[in-house]
Parts: C-alpha cells; structure tokens; sequence
C-alpha cells in the first residue's frame, strides 16, 4: 500500500521540538532545581505467519448447485459474474511478517518555571520481514503526543499535539487547549488542525491514500467542556464541531453528557451524545453498579445504545445508518476472598432499517451470555475461565478461554492459556471451529527493565467445506520496557504488578 | 501507608536520672564519676581539717572548672609520707548535664548572706547529717526547698529552661540520653499524631530539654518548620539513639480524604510525612504544582511515610474495563492522576498487546466488530487499520460484484440494506465509498438513494455541499452547479 510521504517533513519538526528539548534538559549541566524527566521506553516485537484469503477462479463448468439452489464448488458456495468463470475466496500459501514498535514517552518539567511541563510520545514503527503488511507499519514514525503545558495555580495551558479524552471518543489535534479548574468545577477549550480519528495524523493526508474520496483540504477542530464535580456525582459537557478551514462546510457538529453519581451504595454511569449535524442522537450508555452484602455480590445493569457515527466529510453518515438498543445485565460473586464468579447476559435490538427485503430479512436482534470465574488457587497459582456465546447479526461466536498464571517470583510471571470457539459470519462464508493456545512470560529484570514474551498458535478446522482455514495463525510478541527518570515510584508500580 | 515502623523512644521512665545528674553537679562532677570519688575520698573523717569547703573545692563558687577540686600537691602538704601515708589523688572527670544550675549564683548568696543563706551543706549534706557528711545523692527537693516548685507534674508542665539546657549543648553522652525520663504525656496514644504538634507549636523550648532537632527531622519531611528550625541540632560528635521514623496514619486519611486529598495538598498540610517522591508513586505524569511545592527525598533528612500506589476501588470490578469510558470521560482529571496519557495510548493506540483484547481477538473479533459493545472507531481507524489489515488478508471490496465473500445467501446484493444500515462501520472496513458509489451515486449504476425517509436533504446540504456534490454532482436541490 501507497502511503503519503508529504507529512513526514511535517511531522519531522514536531518530533524534533519535543526531543530537542527535553534532550537539552536532560543534559543540561545547570539543572534548576525540582528539575527532572520521568517516563519510560518501549519495544514490542511481534510476528505473525498465517495464509491469507486470496480471490481464485474457476471454470463454470466445475461448479455444481447444491440442495439450497446455492452454486458451489467442492461444498463452498461460489458467485459467478459470468456464465464461463466463478470466483471463490481460497487461501494462499503461508506468510509470515514481523513488526516492530518503538515508543518513548517523555514527560519533562523544571526549568525554574513552576508548572511548565513537556510531553510527549514518539512511536517508531518499522516491519522486519515478511509479505503480510501489518497494519499502519509503513508509518516510520508518529508524534502521537507532544506538548507544553503551563500550569500556574487553577489555569492550565497546553500547546502542540495532544488529545481529548472524552464522551465523543479521542479527538486528537494541533492546536491549543486551556482550562480553569476550581475544586468543583472545570472548564476548558481547545481548538487546532483536527487529526485523523484513530490516526492522530492529519486527515486529509493520512486517509487520502487509502479512501477514493476524501477531500484535500484542513480541517479545524475547536470545543469546549464544562465539568462538575458535586456531592452527587461528576458530570461533564461537551461540545465539538470540525470545520474545513475553508469554511466550506462543516465536518461534525457533536455534544455530549457523561457523568457519574454515587447514590448511596450504587454508582451511576452514563453517557450520551448527540449529532448536531446530523441532527440525530448518537450513543447513550446507562448503568448501575450495585454491590451487595460487602461487596461479595457486584450487581451491574446497563441500557445502551449504540449508532455508529460519521463526518460529513464522507458518505457513510447519509446512509443513515440504524442504532441498537441493548440491555445487559451482569452480575460478579466473590464466594470466596480467592474465588470470583461473573455472569452477563444481554440482548439487543435494530431499528427499522427501511431498506429492501428480499425474500427473508435479515436478524435485527442480538444477543449475548457469558460466565466465568477467577480462582486464586495459592502459591502463586490462579486461573481464570470463561465461556462467551454471542449470536447477532453478521456473526455468531461460542467461546472457552482458561487462563492459567504462576508468579514464580515476585519478579517473574508465567502464563498459558487455551482456547476453543466456533465462529459464523452470517454475511460470508465461514464456519468452523478453532482451537488455540499459547505461553507467556515476564521478567522484572531490575525495578526499572521488564521484558515479555510469548508465543500462541491458532488452527481453524473448517466446517466440512474445501476452502479455507483463515483463522489458523501463529503468533509470537516480545516487549522491552525500560523507565527513564526520576520516578522513584516506579520501582513499586511494577513490583506489584 | 506503609507498615508502621515501631517507635523507638529515647525516653525511659528511670526518674533516677535527675537525682543522679543532680548527684553528678552537686559533686562538681558527673555523676558516676563523682560517687566513685566521694567513695574514694572520705570527708567526714577530714571535718576536722576543713572548716570551708571552698578550701580544696575554691573555684566552684566562681565557677572556676580548673580548680573545682584540690590537687594531688594539695593532698600532698600531709599526706607526704612522714605526716600522713602518701595518697595517690586525682580529681575527677566533669560529665556533661542539662542542669541549669550555677554555682556562682548561690555561692554569691552565700556571700552576701542572703536570706536564707545559701551553705554548700544545705545541698550536698543529708538532713540532719554531719558537715562533711557528703551525700552521693541529691534529692530534688533539696532545690525545691528554696525553689517552689510551680507546676503539678515536673516532667509535664514545668518551664523547663528554668532548671534545664537544650540538650545539643548539653554534651550529654548517649547513655544519659538514653536514660532521661518520659514525660506522662508523651505516653498519650495519640501523643505523636495530636499531641506533639501542638506542644511544640506552645512551647518548643520544652521539647529541647530532651531532643535536638534531629529527632525531629528523622520523621519531618519538611525541617525548616519554625519550630523545628528553634531547636538545635546535635552538635559534630554528638552521639544519639537511633531514631526510626515513625508515620501513623491519620483517622483523617479515609477514603472520602482520599478522592479529595488533590485540593487540600499544600507543603504546610502533608510535607510533615511526605516527601514528593510520595506524590510520584501515584501522580506518573507531571508533577501537581501543589505536590512539586514539597521536597525531595534527597533533599531531606526524613524517609517520608512511603506509600503505595493503590487504585481506587472502582478498579476492583470484573466489568471496570467496560465502564472506565464513562468514568474517564466524567471525571477526566481522576484518571490523569494515576496515569499519564500514554498509559491510555498503549491500549488505544498500542501495539495490540495492550491487554484490553483477550488473546487470539483478532481471529474471532468479528462478532465484537457487529455486535460494537464499544466503538472499535475509538482506537482503530476504519480506514487505516481495518480496511489494511483485511486487505492483507485477503477480504477487499471490489464494488457492486462482489466475488464471492457474501454468497452465504442468495441475492446479497439486493439485500445488502439492512446490513448495511445495521452494521456500516463493518462495510466500510471492507469498502471504499466508490464501491458504493457505483450504485447509489446518481452516475451509478442502479441510482438507489441509500437515504432514508426523513432524510434532510436541505440540511445536509447546508452543512456539507461537498459530499452531497460527491454522488449527484451537482445540486440535489435545485440541480445547479456546485
């Protein structure tokens, strides 16, 4: 895949910046005092070697019409755009590929000026080997953060690149970002050059490449929140809206409600936001959490609704897609201090679509159940199992995973785990059964060094057809991360991990 | 907090110790040393010699230490082997004390006859015993036989400095140190916590009678505390007993402090037992202006109390990983205490072994992708990610004629809709909007408007010309260019 160079030269200074600086604090001969860096770096290595789906083609000739009507070819249901030539998704010969992840992450902050801070995380990204492109490894690096702030008493002040986390998900952006804060009450603002949603690049120039229709052209991103944290609870509000910075026309116009309340012993949760530009509610979760007899019994109901959103900048939104509405119930039982049960069940239901049936519509209901249970079984030993049956629109999935961990040391951590499920894809072919399992390890090697390994492999037997065992993977990952700086807490974060 | 270290107490309740400091100076002497000597030395059988005690003892009244005592040549004018047997003499080391008490003062009674008059006897002779009948103790009450003693307790609420010197110019040895008496009150149970302070605060003079400041800066963080910086340290070569720091927890630090600690924090309410680096367990990204304000631990005498980072007890649910949204995006700042924003990133951005998938998710994540329990857009770009990797894989659109990937069914393409608008985010990890174009755009194919019946074509318009422009290419209004 053809990716944009053009925002390397961009994103070049803005790595720069950040590392220059924090590089000249570091080593700095002069340090002012309360001076210091804190953060850690990180390098995961992961493999995978699978065969991929590939599109084969076959003679009409060799295809027969099942007992349904259904064309198929050695029991695998073909499509033939022809009268002389069918398609039908086969599998390739194996391809492994390797990837590799460097990120460091720097906070930085002294200089005699109280509250002046620097941030920022720098990800490298580079694939080792292999024909199978990992997802976004062709990005050589990303400033996925990088920022000054100013904190001086209830203000705080940000500049460069950084992200909001909140009710409308992680809108990321270069720009500016101020707040005021009080005990109980916040506000804050922000505007900048929006970045891709899930990319943190510019939009226009990360989605260009990989979408026929996304227009050139910068977007502006500018909101504001307010918070407040009462008695009762914390609420906060937002507002946001992306404009092209042409005026043009508007990207998205969104608002958004969370809060959380503690009423006596239960604690409420909920979200909702609403599509200005749209002008159509968006998602909306409601839940309770109820913990029962000390705390042996954890009761949770939730209502949820769920509509995926759009930008304006694209189609996908005026196809006006169709919420869910769900309800979920779940429960968690501490029938023992080293035993624990949990059990959830949920279902959910489609809006009217008003789209064209033929012959018979398809599921417009879902479901879900789960159990499971975690067993501290002593010595360092536990386990942790669980079964999941989710049966939906487009996909059906039954599920056993058991986990089991020993702490050999407070230092060293040994894992396993098994897994079996079965799988449908209602709008494709696809039915079979996989089963898995893998190991892993991590080693405190000093208080501020840890690494990580493990290996898992996959094998998809399929459901009686010819075609293809997608689903059969091996996978291995390794991780190193190391503590930079002065973070004399570091040292009990991880032994308790 | 940390396990409470056990308090190790220079205090014993052994009272005897003033009667043997006041033994010690009434000797002009330590006090072992002194009984030693008063042993050593017979008075009474030399009673008859000495109408004055200033006679061999002459520098005492004007504080004179060269001369507190005789010497051997003193002894010698009769004990020189023809009068007396010689005597082998020397007079005795002066141990350190804490005793205010000035011989000049009560000799200079002595000498003008005050009224009472001040004899050597009045102290150092027992009642009712011959002159030179030396006593090796020296009873309080002999000084609060002229001194009225005005407090109720002596260890409590005395004015100390009226008998007493800070112990750092004492020179006491650590064996002294170690056996000066507790105070009643010291012994309260929550004598460290609430009752010391205050004392100290009242009258920190008190305090010096017993401790330098070094036992005050092995437990306080902050040392340069007025009161603190009153008292004196132990001057080089002054030996101590160990101090243990010691941090019990204040009833005030419950849970609902806990949430609210954040705003009361300031150098003056917590760098008594904690240093910054207790602020650094838990705060991990930059450091709170109100917790930059308390020191270092390098820069400090005190350990600090040490504290572990813990999460709150939200974490402890099953289901916290499929509520932390709502929480985080209430109370945004609660989260960024703990966690610095790449702790977020490496789970919404990371190299997938962020630990929020189970393992193997991506072999069986299509049910999560339709059933969208969480918004999968929230960390993975539709585009970007999804659409790679099933390209990768081997799963790409090829417009409107599908080659295969959706005959599970007959007549996909006719009853894709519903699909459609039920689970779009799973189309579009697959197809690129021409795919769809090819038939809903107005050059398409078949021109199926793939909007619903309460569509507002004006306001879409209105908002976005430009993607309306992408499918009708011109005006969906009034059909004029663009």
């Amino acid at each position: 895949m053809t990716r944009s160079r053009c925002r390397w030269s961009l994103d070049r200074r803005g790595i720069l910046m950040p590392i220059l600086a924090i590089a000249g604090v570091t080593i700095s001969p002069r340090q002012a005092a309360g001076q210091a860096v804190r953060g850690w770096v990180g390098t995961t290595v992961q493999a995978v070697g699978l065969r991929p789906l590939v599109l084969d083609t076959i003679p009409a000739s060799q295809v027969v019409r099942d007992e349904s009507g259904a064309l198929t070819y050695e029991g695998q249901p073909v499509s033939c755009p022809t009268a002389s030539q069918c398609t039908l998704y086969g599998v390739a010969a194996r391809e492994t590929t390797v990837a590799a992840t460097q990120d460091v992450s720097l906070t930085a902050w002294g200089w005699g000026v109280q509250g002046l801070s620097l941030t920022t995380l720098l990800r490298g990204r580079a694939r080792a080997g292999g024909d199978v492109a990992w997802p976004r490894s062709d990005d050589a690096f990303d400033m996925i953060l990088g920022y000054a702030q100013l904190e001086r008493g209830s203000i705080r002040v940000r500049a460069g690149r950084q992200e909001i986390r909140s009710g409308l998900g992680f809108p990321a952006f270069d720009g500016a970002w101020a707040s005021w804060s009080s005990r109980r009450y916040e506000v804050s603002a922000y505007l900048g050059r929006s970045l891709a949603r899930g990319l943190r690049e510019p939009a226009n120039e990360a989605l260009r490449p990989l979408e026929s229709f996304i227009p050139d052209e910068t977007v502006h991103l500018v909101g504001a929140a307010a918070r407040a944290r009462l008695s009762a609870g914390s609420a906060t509000a937002r507002y946001q809206r992306e404009i092209y910075a042409d005026r043009s026309g508007l990207v998205s116009e969104r608002g958004s409600l969370d809060f959380v309340s503690n009423v006596r012993r239960a604690r409420l949760t909920g979200s909702v936001d609403y599509d200005f530009a749209f002008g159509r509610v968006g998602k909306g979760r409601l839940t309770v959490m109820m913990p029962l007899q000390d705390g042996r019994w954890m009761v949770e109901a939730t209502a949820r609704r769920y509509v995926p959103y759009f930008q304006l900048s694209t189609i996908w939104g005026f196809f006006e897609p169709v919420s869910y509405s769900e309800a979920e119930l779940r429960g968690s039982w501490s029938a023992r201090p080293d035993l624990a049960l949990w059990a959830s069940g949920g279902w959910r239901t489609y809006g009217e679509t008003n789209a064209t049936t033929v012959f018979r519509p398809l599921k417009d209901e879902g479901w879900r159940v789960g159990a499971g249970a975690r067993w501290e079984l002593g010595d360092g030993w536990s386990m942790d199992g669980s079964y999941r049956l989710e049966w939906g629109p487009g996909a059906f999935l039954s599920s056993v995973d058991l986990g089991m961990r020993y702490h050999a040391s407070d230092r060293l951590g040994l894992s396993a785990h098994g897994t079996t499920f079965q799988q449908v894809e209602e709008f494709r072919l696809g039915d079979g059964r996989a089963v898995g399992g893998g190991l892993s390890a991590d080693l405190v090697l000093t208080d501020r060094i840890t690494v990580a390994g493990g290996a898992s492999v996959l094998r998809h037997r399929d459901g009686g057809t010819r075609s293809t065992s997608p689903w059969s993977q091996s996978r291995a990952w390794s991780s190193l991360r190391i503590g930079v700086g002065e973070d004399p807490g570091l040292s009990q974060r991880r032994m308790r991990r | 907090m940390r396990p409470l270290a056990p308090q190790v107490l220079c205090h014993t309740r052994r009272l005897a110790f003033a009667v043997t400091a006041l033994t010690a100076l009434a000797g002009g002497s330590g006090a072992a040393a002194a009984g030693a000597q008063q042993q050593g030395f017979p008075h009474e059988r030399h009673q008859g010699l000495f109408p004055l005690c200033a006679g061999c003892h002459e520098g005492i009244p004007g504080s004179d230490s060269a001369s507190f005592y005789p010497t051997a040549a003193t002894c010698a004018r009769c004990h020189d082997g023809e009068q007396q047997v010689r005597v082998s003499w020397s007079a005795p080391e002066r141990r350190a004390h804490n005793l205010r008490f000035d011989h000049r003062v009560h000799a200079g009674r002595l000498e003008r006859g005050g009224d009472p008059p001040v004899e050597c006897t009045g102290c150092h002779t027992p009642e009712g015993g011959a002159r030179m009948s030396v006593s090796e103790d020296i009873q309080l009450g002999t000084c609060f036989g002229c001194h009225e003693h005005q407090a109720q307790e002596h260890l409590v609420d005395a004015y100390c400095r009226t008998c007493h010197t800070p112990l750092a110019r004492s020179g006491m040895s650590l064996s002294f140190i170690e056996a000066l008496p507790m105070p009643a009150d010291h012994e309260a149970q929550n004598f460290v916590l609430e009752g010391h302070g205050s004392s100290a605060s009242a009258d920190w003079r008190r305090c010096a009678t017993c401790h330098t400041a070094d036992r005050c800066a092995a437990c306080h963080v902050d040392a340069a505390r007025p009161e603190i910086e009153s008292l004196e340290y132990a001057p080089a070569g002054m030996e101590l007993a160990m101090m243990t720091a010691y941090y019990p927890k204040p009833a005030t630090h419950d849970e609902a402090w806990f949430d609210e600690h954040g705003t009361q924090a300031s150098r003056e309410a917590c760098a008594t037992c904690h240093t910054q680096d207790d602020c650094t367990v838990c705060h991990s990204g930059s450091l709170p202006v109100r917790a930059a304000a308390l020191p270092r631990a390098d820069q400090v005498l005190a350990p600090g109390a040490g504290i572990e980072a813990r999460a709150p007890a939200s974490h402890a649910s099953l289901f916290f990983l499929d509520v932390h949204t709502a929480l985080a995006a209430a109370e945004p700042g609660t989260c960024a205490t703990c966690h610095q924003e790449s702790f977020c990133v490496a789970c919404h951005d990371g190299p997938s072994n962020g630990g929020y998938h189970p393992p193997d998710f991506v072999a069986r994540h299509p049910a999560a992708a339709f059933g969208r329990e969480a918004e999968c857009a929230n960390c993975h770009s539709t585009e970007a990610f999804c659409r790679e990797c099933h390209q990768e894989s081997g799963l790409t659109g090829f417009g409107r004629l599908g080659p295969g990937y959706h005959s599970a069914g007959a007549f996909w393409l006719i009853r894709h809709g519903q699909a459609a608008r039920q689970g779009l985010e799973s189309c579009i990890s697959c197809h690129k909007q021409t795919d769809c174009m090819q038939c809903h755009g107005v050059a398409g194919a078949f021109k199926v408007s793939p909007h619903g019946a309460d569509f507002d074509a004006r306001s879409a318009w209105e908002r976005s010309p430009r993607t309306c422009v992408a499918c009708h290419l011109r005006n969906p209004l009034n059909g004029s260019q663009p």
